[in-house]
């Protein structure tokens, strides 16, 4: 990273300062209209008890009833169950694809970079009716599988039974979630500069080595935003389960974010749903500064 | 890349301007209080059908009759429908007509987004109509927000040729009103699950919200419970325990099975594919929809103890949403009382949405229609519409869950009071 | 050059060939299901799985372009099936989306990782922290805003949000830090204005970058359901989603209906991805400085 000489004068730093700004405009116009407003709107509904009668301001009431809501604290530990187990093994191995890929024929990459991003690809509500109908109790596939194959005496509910549901979501979300990984580790390791690899090769460093020495720092910058966006979105599954389980069984699928969605949209409690929102927003911010301090992806001052 | 990025971006900038133009012209929603002309937004659910043509040739007819109130359509379709709903509704841009059930109507009604229908509600309709129960289930707080056009029972179905099989048609009473018995029913499915006809006899599905007037009703016909008590609270009484529990036998014994996973959608699905042989959710759409030529479907009520069922039935019907004019308001219940009460377009809705006239005047729209007049004659076994008694949805969210728990293997005692508690928890 | 380690990489191939069956297969699944009767796609009891479609009917497909409506274009109204308007309507809004995002998100990324200014920590934490709020908590907010704006009903009502999601400039901060500074001192000193060297020296090294953010900006444009829920509702503007869903009867889940539009969906996105493909490549000189 190259460092500025302290020798700049503050008057280039003024100038660079405008520049800056006039760059970031369109961008920061459009973020800020249409995300940071809305996001103050939200911020603010979460301190009433806004429903569809009326809304009425209510201080920290709404967080301190999340906090002792049965149904929200199991909603969040779903949720970070989720995220912990998601995070690692996308990002592992999509980084695995991705270097195995990057230096086939353009043509055999290419390929498995669109397989890889299909299911990203094809839309939500089109693959949750597939996998619905793989997870089906009495005609879906794995089971029509598992009992002609005879691995399995009898059906298994999938996606009613408690023990396994959770496991199924993971599975969708884990296909749905590395293909931008994937293409994103390709064009980064792409990037790498080839030089360094030659010279570490000509000294004879290992395969092992010559990744984690040089490859791994160079995609680190990537890494980081692997691992920062599988984070949210984890944080944020929700088409999926809506359209899957509507987090059931009894709220074992249910994540913070779809109980939002219940709570705004079925029994219309928009303040407390917020609130939920909010408190959601604050732990994925915590999770990634934390991600940004342990990775240091070069976003200092 | 740049002369590419830059030929495209021209390209579409104009097709998106002309085309954007062309839309907007369209867009029009002149909202005057002076001038003659009014424009309406009505959005409709699929009652109809999916595709608008009904709708769109009632609003010909009527404007030949009212040039000056345009109406614009919008199809919305009940998975997601719900949801543009309420974001139009809170967002500010809610349409002025709505045709759906007294489910959401009311719930609008009561949170003061619709106009009051009162006037409607003329001596002579409520005497056409003659039914308390029905009426009240367009009010909240004793102000009318809905005006009903049909109604239609929901009911079970049952799959012929799979009862033949296992003798179990014998428990079914085939003769009258088909009203049958709780041990009857019983019965049928253990003749089900022991001549192994199907891979389950039933599935009572409660893997989400959608379709549980079916489940509620098989539950609350059981033993004949309620589960509103006298002050208008949500309460599963012992009887509603004693149906819990029968039920939880059953599919531990396998003679009926859970559907944990399962939506209504997804049972319907499974007694299309012959999966099971019998269905909570029948109703006159589903029966359209769900027919095959596999199978012949059997419409019966729900079993009760004394054979006298309490059906739960859907209306239809059309409310007016408050968007701050009066013009409007009076133009939406013109169109409102021709779409329903016109002398030919009203018996027409009526039978476009495949349900019963709530009017006596129209008479039988479905003349020599064996089945549907089977199905009229359970306008009297037409029980309590909960969907007027606060908390509404919130009961609903907590109907299925409680159904899931109590599968799970949950006492059903235990469950029905946390599902009284978490129902009438104040918001 | 490289030492190939032949099991390892034989290993590897195997295993990427399997999960690449199972990745495909959904699609697969989805599109011989748009040719079968709808009850055909379940299985049903006693019936083997119909691996292929034994008899493949074009009936989901004409439903599909069943309903016609009327798009004026030009100053003439043609009848069109609104299938083809909705898929006219996503691929708008998805273009758009893209362009302007890649745009406005090159700019700022590369703003952020390598200029000195004041507030930008400020700035960048603000993104950041607004990619962490949920999209439920600001949908209702944000149809109250589009008609402040006048955007109801409109196609744009879903693009600008879209393009205000700070992802796009959280990836492009990324791909700007690999820009070797040097780089773009030499230029300073050569005396080009910021605009030029922005042009000529950064944008070349990020360019795959800008791919993978229009390919992503495209998709997440495309499948972006809850906000096209709640902004499109009059038949013209809708999306291609939106429309099949709208082609539902309640209750009733007309799987073919919904593969024929699965089906339908994915062939503009199938091809963005595939011409989008060559901005990947790799093995982009990175000049010849050397830090």
């Amino acid at each position: 990273m190259a460092q500025f000489a302290t020798s700049r004068s503050r008057a280039l730093r003024r100038r660079e300062t405008a520049v800056s700004y006039l760059f970031l405009l369109p961008a920061l116009a459009i973020f800020s209209c249409f995300v940071v407003t809305p996001m103050v709107m939200g911020l603010v509904t979460s301190f009433t008890d806004s429903h569809m009668g009326g809304s009425k301001f209510v201080g920290l009431d709404n967080y301190i009833r999340l906090f002792q809501d049965p149904k929200f604290l199991r909603s969040a530990w779903n949720t970070v169950f989720i995220v912990l187990i998601s995070v690692p093994v996308v990002t592992a191995f999509s980084l695995w694809v991705g270097s195995a890929i990057y230096r086939m024929k353009a043509g055999i990459r290419s390929f498995f970079r669109c397989v890889f991003y299909l299911p990203v690809v094809t839309g939500s509500v089109a693959v949750v009716v597939v996998w619905k109908w793989m997870f089906n109790t009495y005609n879906g596939l794995f089971n029509y599988v598992g009992t002609s194959t005879g691995l399995m005496t009898k059906g298994i509910d999938w996606l009613g039974d408690s023990r396994f549901a959770i496991w199924c979501i993971l599975i969708i979300l884990f296909t749905t979630s590395i293909g931008q990984p994937i293409v994103l580790y390709v064009a980064a390791l792409g990037n790498v500069d080839q030089t360094l690899i030659e010279a570490a090769q000509v000294d004879g460093t290992s395969d092992l080595q010559t990744f984690w020495k040089i490859k791994w720092p160079s995609i680190m910058p990537t890494t980081l935003y692997v691992v920062v966006i599988t984070t949210i979105n984890s944080f944020q599954c929700f088409a999926l389960i809506q359209l899957l389980t509507s987090g059931g069984p009894n709220y074992h699928t249910s994540t913070v974010m779809y109980l939002l969605y219940e709570t705004a949209f079925k029994n219309f409690q928009y303040g407390y749903a917020d609130a939920m929102g909010v408190v959601l927003a604050l732990v994925i911010a915590l999770f990634s500064a934390l991600q940004f301090k342990v990775m240091n992806g070069g976003t200092t001052e | 890349m740049k002369k590419f990025l830059a030929l495209i971006l021209s390209v579409l900038m104009l097709v998106g301007v002309l085309a954007g133009c062309g839309s907007s012209k369209t867009n029009t929603t002149t909202s005057s209080g002076s001038s003659d002309k009014v424009s309406l937004t009505w959005w409709a659910f699929p009652t109809f059908g999916t595709d608008g043509a009904y709708e769109k040739e009632v609003i010909a007819a009527f404007n030949a009759v009212h040039p000056e109130i345009t109406i614009d359509l919008v199809t919305i379709d009940f998975t997601s429908g719900p949801e543009a709903l309420t974001s139009a509704i809170e967002g500010g841009t809610a349409p002025d007509i709505l045709f759906d059930a007294p489910g959401r109507i009311i719930q609008y009604g009561r949170a003061g987004k619709l106009v009051s229908l009162d006037d409607l509600f003329t001596s002579d309709f409520v005497k056409d109509v003659n039914n308390e129960a029905l009426l009240n289930s367009c009010k909240a707080d004793g102000t009318a927000y809905m005006y009903p056009v049909s109604a239609a029972p929901f009911y079970m179905g049952l799959n012929k040729e799979m009862l033949e099989k296992a003798n179990a048609l014998q428990y079914v009473n085939l003769t009258g009103d088909r009203t049958w018995t709780t041990d009857n029913f019983i019965k049928m499915c253990e003749a089900l699950r022991d001549a192994n006809a199907a891979q389950t006899p039933g599935i009572v599905y409660c893997g989400a919200q959608g379709g549980d007037q079916g489940t509620r009703a098989l539950v609350n016909n059981l033993y004949s419970s309620r589960i509103i008590d006298a002050s208008g609270k949500w309460n599963i009484d012992e009887k509603g325990v004693k149906a819990l529990t029968l039920l939880q036998s059953m599919v531990s014994n396998k003679s009926l099975d859970a559907g944990m996973s399962y939506a209504a959608a997804d049972e319907l699905q499974q007694f299309q594919a012959q999966t099971c042989a019998m269905t909570f959710c029948w109703g006159t759409s589903n029966a359209k929809n769900y027919a095959s030529k596999d199978y012949t479907a059997i419409s019966v009520p729900f079993p009760s103890d004394d054979g006298v069922p309490e059906l739960e039935y859907l209306v239809n019907g059309f409310c007016v949403f408050n968007n701050g004019s009066d013009a409007k308001a009076a133009a939406a219940k013109t169109f409102l009382k021709f779409i329903c009460d016109d002398s030919q377009w009203g018996p027409k809705s009526v039978v476009k949405t495949g349900a019963f006239p709530v009017r006596a005047s129209f008479g039988n729209l479905y003349q020599g229609n064996d089945e549907m007049t089977l199905l009229s004659s359970w306008t009297k076994y037409y029980g309590t519409y909960y969907n007027t008694t606060p908390n509404f949805s919130a009961m609903r969210t907590e109907w299925w869950n409680m159904l899931q728990r109590v599968f799970q293997g949950g006492a059903p005692a235990a469950e029905a009071q946390t599902f009284n508690t978490n129902s009438n928890a104040a918001h | 050059m490289k030492q190939k380690k032949s099991p390892y990489l034989a290993t590897c191939t195997v295993v990427l060939i399997i999960l690449a069956i199972l990745f495909i297969f959904p699609l697969y699944w989805i599109v011989t299901g748009s040719v079968k009767d709808k009850t055909d796609i379940l299985i049903k009891a006693g019936q083997a799985v119909q691996w292929f479609p034994l008899s493949p009917t074009g009936t989901n497909y004409d439903k599909l372009m069943n309903t016609t409506i009327a798009w004026p274009l030009f100053g003439a109204a043609f009848r069109v099936p609104a299938a083809v308007k909705w898929l006219f309507n996503s691929v708008f809004i998805s273009v758009m989306a893209m362009l302007l995002t890649c745009v406005t998100a090159s700019l700022a990324g590369y703003t952020l990782a390598k200029k000195q200014f004041y507030g930008k920590g400020f700035i960048f934490a603000l993104f950041v922290c607004a990619m962490a709020l949920p999209k439920q908590v600001i949908l209702i907010p944000l149809v109250s805003l589009a008609k402040i704006l006048g955007l109801s009903e409109s196609a744009w009502s879903v693009i600008f949000p879209v393009v205000g999601w700070p992802f796009g400039v959280f990836l492009m901060k990324q791909f700007s830090e690999t820009i070797p500074s040097s780089l773009l001192e030499a230029a300073r000193i050569d005396g080009a204005s910021e605009l030029r060297t922005f042009w000529d020296v950064a944008v070349p090294i990020i360019k795959p970058g800008i791919g993978a953010l229009a390919i992503f900006t495209f998709i997440s444009a495309w499948n972006e359901y809850p906000l096209q829920l709640v902004m499109l509702h009059k038949t013209e503007v809708k999306t291609i989603a939106l429309g099949i869903a709208g082609l539902q009867a309640e209750m009733s889940t007309d799987y073919g209906l919904i593969m024929a539009g699965a089906a339908l969906g994915a062939v503009p996105i199938i091809i963005i991805f595939l011409l989008f493909q060559k901005y990947f490549t790799q093995g982009i000189t990175m000049g010849a400085v050397k830090g």
